[in-house]
């Protein structure tokens, strides 16, 4: 599904990823651990397209395409979602809108018909419950005013209603209290499926209590220094990274 | 009905020895059996006009505001009346789905056919202009100019010298009307450029509410100017919702004016869209007569390629405990230039002012041109006062959220305008016209490289 290979990038003139390798295949869900700063967002907006960020080594493809070609709505209608760490606020752009030009971009850009507004409501009603989400937030700007756990269960909501091949969570957990944690959780793992895979990007293990990641990754100053079973976030609660860090130094 | 089919037949007044630029503008035969006090005003008027002449950049209030290309088109006054129109022709610049009571001023004159006042409620009265002078009422001599007398500019007194008709709608004391007064100036192409003054006296009584949608169109993308003035007074409590929705034809030329008195405890709430016309000059001019009056002034304006709009604002504040809040957005895109010029004055007298001032700005290109002068001039010690002016691009953020969702790139730039827009649509507080003015704002994004 998704292939990553000696992936160099940098901001400002400052190299971020510095020759990062991964491979996610379908339907696995890979922890991506790390240090601040390490690069595990810049890793998830390279991956998504955003401007700003000048790859200069390394490829990404993405169901045997290259992904670092393609315009970011190109990537996303062709299945890649990435869930925030801090969610956009659009002020006057109504929610209800938004989900149904993100929805009906992706319908027509597979030559499908725009879904009417009588499906188009079912659809929300449907994956609202899921994520325990009241419909007001609906009727207002897309994160506008929203709390912080709201905005993250409103990108969740997004995925549930896209339903991506690949979804990037990006710290979606950072910020929940317990309760929100369980329904975020709920909500990624009801979309498990043998066709999606997903790359979980967190600090915490109470995240991956929830959503049991196949493989864990530790992210360190651009590379990916160590990768393991689930046991390794485990240690690395326990730990921290500094061990690791240290070793793959020596 | 072919507006261009119409034939003028009066050639144009002959020179007179003073002359100003503008005295093609005025009507060529003087209105018979008009009262002493309005031969004694217009002549005052045409003076002023003769006296002062164009602007020019020099002068106060119109640094950004070129006068060549309007003064190029070589506007003539409308000649006669356009009574040809039917109800169906029009159907085409009504908004649909809104209830209101209607007049309909066609290249400046009051149109009784298209107009519908049947369900008028008791205790507000709407009549043609011409027909309230024709009556010599004295009652009108201390009305108009009452408002936009001595301080305005020469537009304004070129409206006292050369105006034929208008609205004149009185509300008396304590009149609730519920639905909308529509105020639609419909203008039609002539077979030469030709401009329409017509001037609107507005009063409510004591303690009276009104809401007002002024709106501007056109059938057809002809060239014609309009140079339009209207006079508010607004008695103690009274209270003025009013929509003035700019939708002139691409081609136009568009002066307007809003002159406003607020007697004590009085609220005028307005919102202006500009969307139309080639060249626009609107001046919001607002003075207290009584304390704890509330005067709001919101706006949108949308400036594309060759379109210059401009709006000024002047709010004095002469007495304490007023109020007022300026709110203005823009969108610039193409060669589009706008202006936005707020002045408030807050004399030394004018204790606990509350006054707000606000214009943001959206340039969508390289070309976009926005000249904002927030003025705020203070003399009082005892005020809250606050302004702010932002030009800016919209925000890549915003824009790689959109795309993040596979929302092609045009279109969330357009969603980003629309609901940069959004907050002052949403305030227009009528579904009917907040759809037709959002479908507006929309159709013109759709055709603006994104
Ligand atoms: N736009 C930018 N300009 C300059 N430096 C940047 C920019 N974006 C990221 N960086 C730098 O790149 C490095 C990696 O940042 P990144 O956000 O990818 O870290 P992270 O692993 O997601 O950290 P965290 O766990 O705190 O979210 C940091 O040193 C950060 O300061
Ligand atoms: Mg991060």
């Amino acid at each position: 599904m998704l292939s990553i290979q000696g992936l160099k990038a940098e901001v400002d003139e400052k190299e971020i990823l510095k020759g990062l390798d991964l491979t996610v295949g379908a339907g696995e869900v890979h922890a991506i651990m790390g240090p601040n700063g390490s690069g595990k967002s810049t890793l998830a907006h390279v991956l998504s397209g955003r401007e700003g960020y000048a790859v200069t080594g390394g490829s990404v493809t993405f169901d045997d395409r290259d992904l670092l070609a393609l315009e970011p709505e190109e990537r996303a209608c062709l299945g890649l979602f990435l869930a925030f760490q801090y969610p956009v606020e659009l002020p006057g752009v109504n929610n209800t809108y938004f989900l149904k030009a993100a929805l009906n971009a992706k319908r027509k850009y597979h030559g499908e018909d725009e879904l009417d507004a009588v499906s188009f409501l079912r659809l929300m009603k449907e994956k609202l419950k899921v994520l325990h989400l009241d419909d007001s937030l609906l009727k207002r700007p897309v994160n506008v005013g929203f709390s912080g756990g709201e905005k993250k269960r409103n990108e969740i909501f997004q995925m549930a209603l896209l339903e991506p091949k690949l979804a990037i969570l990006d710290e979606t957990d950072s910020g929940l209290d317990i309760d929100a944690l369980r329904v975020v959780a709920n909500g990624v793992n009801a979309l498990r499926s043998p066709e999606r895979s997903m790359l979980v990007v967190t600090h915490y293990q109470r995240l991956l209590d929830y959503i049991e990641p196949d493989y864990v990754h530790v992210l360190a100053k651009g590379r990916i220094i160590r990768s393991g079973g689930k046991e390794l976030a485990r240690e690395l609660e326990d730990k921290g990274y500094g061990w690791i860090v240290d070793e793959a130094a020596a | 009905m072919s507006a261009q089919a119409l034939k003028s037949d009066i050639t144009a007044t002959a020179p007179v020895p003073e002359a100003s630029p503008f005295d093609r503008w005025l009507p060529a035969t003087p209105a018979t059996a008009e009262p002493d006090w309005l031969a004694r005003i217009r002549a005052a008027a045409l003076a002023r006009v003769r006296s002062e002449g164009a602007p020019t950049g020099k002068s106060e209030g119109w640094r950004y505001t070129g006068l060549r290309t309007l003064l190029e088109q070589g506007f003539t006054a409308v000649d006669e009346p356009l009574s040809a129109l039917l109800p169906e022709d029009i159907d085409e610049v009504l908004v649909s789905g809104l209830d209101a009571h209607r007049v309909v001023i066609v290249n400046g004159r009051f149109t009784p056919q298209l107009s519908d006042l049947s369900n008028l409620p008791a205790g507000v009265r709407i009549s043609p202009l011409c027909t309230e002078l024709a009556g010599a009422q004295t009652a009108l001599a201390d009305h108009l100019n009452a408002v936009a007398g001595e301080g305005a500019h020469v537009f304004a007194a070129l409206n006292s010298a050369g105006f034929e008709d208008g609205m004149m709608l009185h509300a008396e004391r304590g009149t609730l009307v519920e639905q909308p007064i529509e105020l639609l100036h419909l203008s039609v192409g002539m077979d030469e450029p030709r401009i329409a003054q017509p001037r609107h006296l507005i009063s409510l009584g004591d303690g009276a509410q009104v809401a007002l949608i002024e709106r501007f169109a056109s059938l057809g993308d002809a060239l014609y100017g309009n140079n339009a003035l209207m006079e508010i007074r607004l008695g103690r409590d009274a209270a003025l919702k009013h929509r003035r929705i700019q939708l002139e034809s691409p081609s136009a030329f568009h002066i307007s004016g809003v002159y406003l008195s607020q007697a004590a405890n009085s609220r005028y709430d307005g919102i202006n869209v500009g969307i139309g016309a080639r060249w626009a000059r609107t001046d919001l001019v607002t003075r207290f007569s009584g304390e704890y009056a509330e005067c709001n002034l919101q706006g949108l304006y949308l400036a594309g390629d060759k379109q210059l709009l401009d709006y000024h604002l002047d709010v004095h504040h002469g007495l304490p405990h007023c109020a007022s809040r300026e709110n203005f957005k823009g969108i610039v895109h193409g060669r589009g230039k706008a202006v936005f010029d707020g002045l408030v004055y807050v004399a030394k007298d004018a204790q606990h002012t509350d006054a707000e001032m606000s214009n943001r700005n959206l340039l969508l290109s390289e070309h976009a041109e926005v000249d904002t002068k927030p003025q705020l001039e203070i003399y009082a010690d005892d005020v809250k006062c606050s302004h702010g002016t932002t030009v800016g691009q919209i925000e890549p953020e915003m824009l790689f959220y959109l795309r993040s969702r596979g929302i092609p790139q045009a279109l969330a730039r357009r969603m980003l305008c629309i609901g940069f827009a959004g907050e002052i649509i949403d305030a227009l507080g009528n579904d009917a016209l907040a759809a037709y003015v959002a479908e507006a704002v929309g159709h013109r994004l759709e055709a603006v490289p994104l």
